[in-house]
């Protein structure tokens, strides 16, 4: 009986479980160099009002988790802005650059921590944002392709640049 | 002995290389598939406890391993094997020999093909097909030659930026060679299940589910065996390597042919499950 329940029990204990682990691909200020490399910043962080908030998700269509919104005035013009859209378990840390006319100069991926998705640091995939604004669609399989296998890292990260546009245009256009 | 250990070796080798996925639930399955070349391993425990008189437990335990074929499509091989620790259970509704034995149990296949995504279409669909080969029963370790298909259709809707996870199967099973463990050779069983989750903070999703299965031997409609529902709750972490899901579920209503009508059904289930899933990702 002892070596049939070493039988049953081994093909799992066997199994070492991988430490899980975080990955940060870029810091604060390492995407800033990225995306506006050599201007300098000026924190601007912004508190939304609940008539902005509602403003927002009308017009993006998406959901805006946090009232707080980390915002970066740029020399020279232009906005940087560190948001974050719910994964499979985690949230995704992003970086997007917004020209001084609010389109989309460049998105980052500063953190992922899932287990499948990593394709959207692809830089063919990110390049797809530059130059959208908020009246650009932001659709996934429409003006944003898909990655297949990673659809729902896509999805989030399409929605959270729409909702920055709208944000843009109701929080820090004027 | 040396040649279990042997096949036990051999089981590790195809699983130390697989990566895994997760699952909300203990008894649903939603309409996800893994991503195209990864790998994934589970094993799963299930403990059915409790008949209408004596002590029994029915330990199971599944070792699956699964591949991702394309992006839509994915297929698992599986390990069956059974502990049974039986003790007084001859009432009026089941006779069982005591028994405290290991038993193999068989081996088990499937294929799972995404129609749509619940991350990006309106629902998520997904069709999937089992089968396997069984050599004991799951109730009492009898001694059979089982072989059964079982279609299955899963949905699963998503809402709140996929933080909450509704998920529906439903599915039959088609089973020959039941004898000696059943008094019939061939049955026909319905199945369903249902469960809602919600990711209330980062890596971790409580959730209820429901699942219930209906048998029917000889194929025949007009000769039902019995039917039972179970139902209680789901708790699932997760990390970015490997994952678990602990389950409880209670035989909320049976009924049996031959057995009291008091609600419950013991001839071929128990008064309660507990399942401990976990699934690794290399």
């Amino acid at each position: 009986m002892k070596s049939e329940f070493v039988f049953i029990t081994l093909p799992a204990s066997a199994l070492i479980a991988p430490s899980a682990f975080a990955i940060q691909y870029l810091s604060v200020e390492q995407a800033q160099r990225a995306i506006f490399p050599g201007k300098s910043f000026t924190a601007a962080p912004v508190k939304l009002t609940s008539v902005q908030r509602k403003a927002i998700e009308q017009a993006s269509g998406v959901r805006v988790l946090h009232d707080e919104q980390q915002v970066w005035r740029v020399g020279g013009g232009g906005w940087f802005i560190v948001d974050e859209v719910v994964g499979k378990h985690e949230f995704i840390n992003y970086a997007a650059g917004l020209t001084a006319d609010g389109s989309v100069k460049q998105i980052e991926i500063m953190d992922y921590r899932e287990t499948y998705g990593g394709q959207i640091r692809d830089q063919k995939w990110r390049a797809q944002f530059v130059g959208k604004t908020s009246k650009s669609t932001l659709k996934l399989d429409s003006d944003i392709k898909n990655i297949s296998g990673a659809t729902l890292s896509c999805r989030h990260i399409t929605d959270g640049v729409k909702r920055l546009l709208a944000f843009y245009e109701i929080a820090l256009k004027h | 002995m040396k040649m279990r250990l042997a096949f036990t070796a051999a089981i590790l080798c195809c699983v130390s290389v697989v990566r895994g996925d997760e699952q909300l639930f203990g008894f649903v399955r939603g309409a996800e598939t893994l991503p195209a070349h990864h790998w994934e391993v589970y094993q799963f425990v299930t403990l059915g406890e409790g008949k209408s008189e004596g002590t029994y437990y029915g330990t199971h335990f599944e070792t699956e391993a699964e591949y991702g074929v394309t992006d839509q499509f994915q297929a698992s091989l599986s390990l069956i094997q059974h502990y049974f620790h039986n003790k007084g259970v001859d009432g009026d509704r089941d006779a069982l020999d005591n028994t405290n034995a290991y038993r193999f149990g068989g081996f088990e296949g499937s294929a799972k093909y995404r129609l749509l995504s619940p991350f990006k279409d309106p629902i998520g669909i997904a069709l999937r097909l089992e089968g396997g080969y069984l050599f004991h029963d799951e109730v009492d370790g009898l001694d059979q030659h089982e072989r059964y298909i079982k279609p299955e259709i899963d949905f699963q809707k998503d809402f709140l930026e996929d933080r909450l996870i509704c998920s529906l199967d439903l599915g039959a099973e088609w089973a020959w060679g039941k004898q000696s463990a059943e008094q019939y050779p061939r049955e026909l069983s319905f199945e369903g299940a249902a469960g809602v989750a919600y990711r209330f903070a980062p890596n971790w999703y409580a959730g209820v589910e429901i699942h219930t299965r209906w048998e029917y031997p000889l194929f025949d409609l007009n000769n039902f065996e019995h039917r039972v529902f179970y139902a209680g709750p789901s708790i699932h972490y997760s990390q970015e390597r490997w994952w678990a899901t602990l389950t409880w579920n209670y035989q909320v209503y049976g009924k049996g042919v031959e057995e009291p009508a008091d609600g419950q059904t013991f001839a071929e289930e128990t008064r309660q499950l507990f399942r401990l899933k976990v699934g690794f990702n290399f």
